[in-house]
This record gives C-alpha cells, sequence and structure tokens, in this order.
C-alpha cells in the first residue's frame, strides 16, 4: 500500500453517458481518505494537450469544495472531446494543413510535469485499446469500463447501461402504446451494433413479440410468421425490437441482388461500394427501416419504424449507475493503492476486481446462446428471429 | 508534405492508377491519385487517400477465419492487432488502434487478400510506363494524365516531374486539387498544367472550416493568384454538392461571382454528394461523419446546373448526376 501523497488525474473518453459525475466523486472522495489528489483532464486529453483552449485552465482540481458541491446524477463536469486518441491528434499546422500527429510523449510528459503519476480513465472499447497503447509506454493507468451497450468484455455491467436500459425500457412502452393505438407494429432499432444485450433485455421487460439481436442471426420468414400467429383482431398491433447490428440469414444475396448500378462507379477507385453493398457502414436507422419494410411485404399487418438511437445517451443516471459509477471512481483509487497499473476495475458480482487491459481488449461481451435472458425471453413467446435449439 | 529521398529522381505515393477515365479533363484519361490530403472534407469519398503514408485496409469478405488460417493472431504480426470475437463469425476483426505497426510484409504473408496495403511508392518512371500504355487514346481523344489524390500538390516534386514527363510525351496533363497548400508548392506545377479542376467547396469561411478542418481564406487567394499568374491554363471550377451542406443557390451564385471575372475559368462542375466511398471507411477502421445524408435529387442538381449555364451563357440544358466522380 502506498504511503506518500500522490496525484492522480482522471479523464473521459469520448461517447456521452448519463451521470459521469459520479465515477469522478467517487474516485475524488476515496482519493481524499488517502490525502490523495486528484485533477481533472477537461475534454478528454484535450485540456492537457491544448491548455491555451481553457481560460480557467485545463486541468480542474478536484478538491473538497468542488466535490461536495457536485451532483452525483449529472453528467459533464470534466466536458468531453469527440476524439480521445493522443496518438493521431488532429492539428492544423503553420502553412493551415490538417494532419494527425502523435502527440503520446508530449502527453506523458505533460503529465509528468504536472506531476501526475497515475491517470484514471472512463472509457469505452476502443479508449481501452488506447490505454492499452499509454501504458506500454510507461503511464500508470487504470480504466474504468463505459458502455452504453455494455460490449466491454471482462465486467458484468459497464457504466451507463443500467441508464440506457431503463431509458429504452421507457421508450419501448410508449413505442407500444403507440402502436396500439394506430393498430400497427412497431419496429424500434435500439443501440447495440455488436451486442445485444440492450436489445434483448429492454425487449423483455417491454414484452416485445420480437426481438433480434446481431449474436442471432434472423430468418424474416420465421419473425413474420410469429407475429401472423401473435396478431389477431383482439390485439391488432406488435412491438419489434431491433438491434442496430442485427443480421440477417438471408442478407447477403438478397442486397447482393439489390446492387445499384450508377453511372459514377466506373471512375470510382476499387473496394468503392454503395449503400446496398453487404459491407458497408450501416447507418443509423436502417435496422428499422429494412426489417419494417420486409415484414410489411410478409404480412397483411401496416408497421412503423422508430430510432431511438442517440436519444438514449442522454437524462440521468438511474440508482444502479450512480452506485456503480461511485464504486468505480473508489474502485479505481483502491486499484492504485494497491500498487496496480494497466488494469480495468470489472464488476464480478459481488467483488469489484481488476482486470489487464492486456486481457480486457480485443474482446467484445457478446450474448451467449445459453445466457439467461435469451431462455428468458423464449419462455415468455418472445421470437428471437429464429427456431433456437 | 511528402519529400522525396532524392529529389534529382522523386518517388511517390501513389494510391492508384485508373485507366480510361473520361471524366476528369478532355479525351480519355489515366487519372493517377496520390496519397496525403490536408483537408478533412466529412464527405470524402476517398478517406484511403488522406494519410501520407501507405495504410493497411482489410476486406473481411475475403479472410477465410481463424479456423482455417488465423496466420495474422500470431508473430510477426503485432500483437493485439487482430482478434477474434468468440460467438460471433470466426473471421478476424481489426484492432485499428494496435494494427499501425502492419507493414507490407506483414500484409503479404495474408494468403487470401484480405489484408492490403492501400499506398505504395513509385518512381516517376513507373508511374510514366502505365500512363504510357493508353498514349494511343490520349492522342486520339486529346486526353491524357490527371493527377487526383488526396492532394496531388502535397508531392510537388514528384508531382512535378510526372506532368513535365506527360508533357514531354505529347500528353495533356490536368490536376484536381483544393488548393489548400502553400503558393510555392502551386508555382512548382502550373508550369506543367494544361487543366486545373478546383474545389470550392463552401465560400463562408468559418463554415468551411466547419466542413473541412480549416478556413477558406488562403484557397481563396490561391485561386485568385494561379488565375492571374497563369493565364493559358484552363480552369475548371468543382462544388462537390452535399445537400444541407452547400447545395443552395447562394452558394452557387457566390462561386460564380468569384470565377467569372477571370476568363480563363471555362466552367463550373457540380458533383452530386455520393456515399460510394463508405465501404472504404470500414476497410480502414475509420468513421463516416455524414451517416444520414442523402444524395440530392436530380431536381435540386438540375436547378442549381440551369444557374451556372446562365451565368456561362450557355441555354440550361441540366445534366443530372453525370460529372465526375472523386470528391475531396
Amino acid at each position: 500500500m502506498s504511503t506518500h501523497k500522490r496525484r492522480i488525474a482522471i479523464n473521459v473518453g469520448a461517447g456521452f453517458v448519463p451521470g459521469i459525475n459520479a465515477v469522478v466523486i467517487g474516485a475524488a472522495l476515496a482519493a481524499g481518505k488517502l490525502g490523495w489528489e486528484v485533477v481533472g483532464i477537461r475534454d478528454g486529453f484535450d485540456g492537457l494537450l491544448h491548455p491555451q483552449r481553457y481560460p480557467d485552465g485545463g486541468l480542474l482540481p478536484l478538491g473538497p469544495q468542488l466535490i461536495e458541491h457536485l451532483d452525483p446524477a449529472g453528467a459533464g463536469v470534466l466536458g468531453q472531446s469527440g476524439r480521445v486518441d493522443p496518438f493521431h491528434v488532429r492539428t492544423v499546422d503553420a502553412d493551415g494543413m490538417v494532419d494527425e500527429v502523435d502527440m503520446s510523449d508530449e502527453l506523458l510528459q505533460k503529465l509528468k510535469a504536472q506531476n501526475v503519476d497515475a491517470l484514471i480513465s472512463v472509457v469505452g472499447g476502443q479508449g481501452l485499446s488506447i490505454l492499452y497503447k499509454l501504458q506500454r509506454k510507461g503511464l500508470n493507468a487504470v480504466c474504468i469500463p463505459r458502455a452504453i451497450e455494455n460490449d466491454v468484455a471482462a465486467t458484468l455491467v459497464s457504466f451507463g447501461f443500467n441508464s440506457a436500459l431503463s431509458f429504452t425500457i421507457e421508450m419501448l412502452d410508449k413505442a407500444r402504446q403507440a402502436a396500439q393505438s394506430a393498430r400497427k407494429i412497431a419496429v424500434v432499432e435500439v443501440l447495440g451494433a455488436q451486442a445485444g444485450w440492450l436489445a434483448l433485455q429492454a425487449g423483455i421487460a417491454a414484452c416485445a413479440d420480437v426481438v433480434l439481436i446481431p449474436e442471432i442471426p434472423c430468418d424474416m420468414e420465421a419473425v413474420a410468421a410469429t407475429l401472423r400467429e401473435k396478431i389477431t383482431p383482439r390485439r391488432p398491433y406488435g412491438l419489434v425490437v431491433v438491434a442496430e447490428g442485427a443480421k440477417f440469414v438471408a442478407k447477403a444475396q438478397a442486397q447482393a441482388a439489390a446492387q445499384p448500378k450508377n453511372p459514377l462507379k466506373a471512375s470510382l477507385s476499387p473496394l468503392a461500394t454503395g449503400d446496398a453493398s453487404e459491407h458497408v457502414i450501416q447507418r443509423s436507422g436502417q435496422a428499422a427501416e429494412t426489417v419494417a419494410n420486409r415484414l410489411q411485404l410478409l404480412i397483411a399487418e401496416e408497421t412503423f419504424p422508430l430510432v431511438l438511437g442517440p436519444w438514449t445517451r442522454g437524462g440521468a443516471a438511474t440508482a444502479v449507475d450512480r452506485q456503480l459509477g461511485l464504486a468505480y471512481g473508489a474502485g479505481a483509487i483502491r486499484a492504485l493503492n494497491a500498487g496496480n497499473s494497466g488494469v480495468m476495475v470489472a464488476f464480478v458480482p459481488p467483488d469489484i476486481k481488476f482486470v489487464p487491459l492486456a486481457q480486457a481488449i480485443n474482446k467484445v461481451r457478446v450474448v451467449p446462446a445459453d445466457n439467461e435472458f435469451i431462455q428468458t425471453a423464449q419462455l415468455l413467446g418472445i421470437c428471437l428471429g429464429r427456431a433456437l435449439s | 508534405m511528402i519529400q522525396s529521398t532524392n529529389p534529382a529522381a522523386p518517388t511517390g505515393i501513389v494510391l492508384n492508377i485508373q485507366r480510361y477515365c473520361s471524366h476528369d479533363g478532355p479525351g480519355i484519361r489515366t487519372n493517377v491519385f496520390l496519397k496525403s490530403c490536408s483537408l478533412r472534407c466529412k464527405w470524402c469519398g476517398n478517406p484511403e487517400s488522406i494519410r501520407k503514408n501507405p495504410e493497411l485496409a482489410y476486406d473481411p469478405r475475403t479472410c477465410s477465419g481463424k479456423k482455417a488460417c488465423g496466420l495474422c493472431l500470431k508473430p510477426p504480426f503485432p500483437e493485439g492487432a487482430f482478434y477474434v470475437v468468440e460467438g460471433d463469425d470466426d473471421k478476424v476483426k481489426v484492432n485499428w488502434d494496435l494494427a499501425g505497426d502492419c507493414d507490407e510484409a506483414n500484409v503479404a504473408l495474408c494468403p487470401t487478400g484480405a489484408l492490403s496495403m492501400f499506398g505504395k511508392t513509385m518512381t516517376v518512371d513507373e508511374v510514366l510506363a502505365e500512363v504510357e500504355k493508353d498514349s494511343s487514346f490520349y492522342r486520339n481523344t486529346g486526353g491524357g494524365i490527371t493527377l487526383s489524390g488526396g492532394e496531388c500538390l502535397l508531392q510537388p516534386d514528384f508531382s512535378a516531374a510526372l506532368l513535365a514527363g506527360a508533357h514531354e510525351r505529347g500528353f495533356n496533363t490536368a490536376i484536381e486539387t483544393a488548393c489548400n497548400v502553400p503558393w510555392r508548392f502551386i508555382e512548382k506545377l502550373l508550369p506543367h498544367v494544361d487543366t486545373v479542376l478546383h474545389d470550392h467547396k463552401l465560400t463562408i469561411s468559418e463554415r468551411h472550416r466547419k466542413w473541412t478542418g480549416v478556413g477558406n481564406e488562403r484557397i481563396l487567394e490561391n485561386f485568385k493568384k494561379a488565375y492571374e499568374t497563369f493565364p493559358d491554363i484552363d480552369f475548371i471550377a468543382r462544388t462537390p454538392l452535399i445537400p444541407g451542406v452547400n447545395a443552395d443557390e447562394e452558394h452557387i451564385r457566390s462561386v460564380l461571382a468569384f470565377i467569372r471575372p477571370h476568363k480563363n475559368v471555362i466552367d463550373y462542375e457540380l458533383l452530386p454528394y455520393h456515399r460510394f466511398g463508405l465501404g472504404k471507411y470500414e476497410h480502414l477502421g475509420k468513421v463516416y461523419e455524414l451517416d444520414d445524408y442523402k444524395t440530392p435529387s436530380d431536381e435540386l442538381v438540375q436547378r442549381l446546373q440551369a444557374i451556372i449555364d446562365e451565368a456561362f451563357g450557355r441555354s440550361a440544358a441540366p445534366s443530372s448526376t453525370q460529372g465526375s466522380n472523386e470528391e475531396k
């Protein structure tokens, strides 16, 4: 256990999640108990790398006076940055030309100059890799997992997920009421590019008819068959929840056939594709639109797509996230006090544990086929896109 | 700027050489796409051209997966650069933050070509040898070579040598540029250029900064200086037309007001926004920021084209989505 007074910095990675202040408060209070000082870096790493942008200073001392007045349900005392990657910092040089430069060495030097001997970083999957790289360059780093989609491996729950889940359930309830009123099928797209936790758990809570997640490629014929059974004159509406990364069994063939011819394409460089290609970035709303359109062709019911998308990232933190944030913040200080570095704080019930970053990166926490939520959904009669064994 | 190691025999980093092009200058042309760009236009259709140096690309469609191959999961590939997600398909995924150290030697080990490099170092003679293959087409159609990118002015020695070599062979020469470079780069190239296709992306500087990363003061200054310093060059202004960004009459009229006093600006072309570059973003692990943007309607393009035709004294004969291709 360390006995000397330490100066710790804390920052927040790209992407907004509700209630980040809880993490900051947890770290500051726990550090205060040890007599350590905590400073916040504004807007990712910008406060340190570009202090000239901040008239009040790029570092925010997180002393007792600030912390005791900070709202744990609030967000944003440290701000955010769209890009939190010191290895590729966008700059404009003296000749007015834009370039991305590696400022990682400068970052480490500036931390040293500020007498900061460790960094706590609240990050998602990509941020973990960046902190892993910085740790390999000598930075004492402790990461706190933060992911709306709950797709960070090695922890049961990432900070921010529970708030997103609560909001999504509330919105699904409203969508179902709208569907009931309109006598149609609501197809609601929720966040979840790689992992379907949000769609699955919210879909169960809202008693959806169908839940489509990336882990289970769906057969639209099976979905249509389910809805034909479920939608009756007494219940002439339905609710379909689709994760934005949902996959479709027959997608490749269907899209290849739909590939448009375009006069511009002949002059494009290799690998150029259209929106309808199998392998393009899926824009927000595309999953809901695809499912709604396909269903309307397959069954004699009207559908309407809705997209929650960025709405999910706002709002207030739930009680669970506030507790988790405080525990993660305090846990990061405990990790440092125990001499850990290059670790991620993980919630492995009933414990807070410290997982080496090397074991946390390059993994995605996806929904396993035998997961309890899958079984629950099946018992409730929720269609998951195809028959499961 | 990319510096050649030997100024006497400059080399450049070439992204792609594309033959039989017909939109970027007169006649049948060979377009040479060069790496490096000094803007960061959010709509960029050539994201693989932005970085200076050759960079890794990954196409999962051709990956044979961990069980059948898995070579990239082991040394000599950089630790942690590639991985497979349990429960997902067997195909490899790229950790783009750790894969930056992958080089051509690594990529050459990939048996299916799923891994590749965008960009390679070439000499002037190597590029011209490729360009010369279509010399008969150039003679018959008045065509030649077009340097594009990226920003071809960021490799001034290499580009100037290429264009001078093309002129020596009797080929027409053209460049596509946004002119966001110091004037000393421009004056090195333009003596070897017959046609300049130059982008007027946004007229208001603050908006230009928002969408491309920098203001447009120097760009406009360069355009004006180029028109006046090189009166024998044909200049063709272009606007990548993005609905919600610059696809409005005000922008078109302001560009016309800028170019029409200069007689050597012979035309103004609209390049309707397209989304054919989207797949390349994923091949590079990059985020496409105009995720939800739509292509402009034919009606809008025709209406704006009619304004241009009127300004150039042509009868309004609107084209639709003709024109070039490579939005920068």
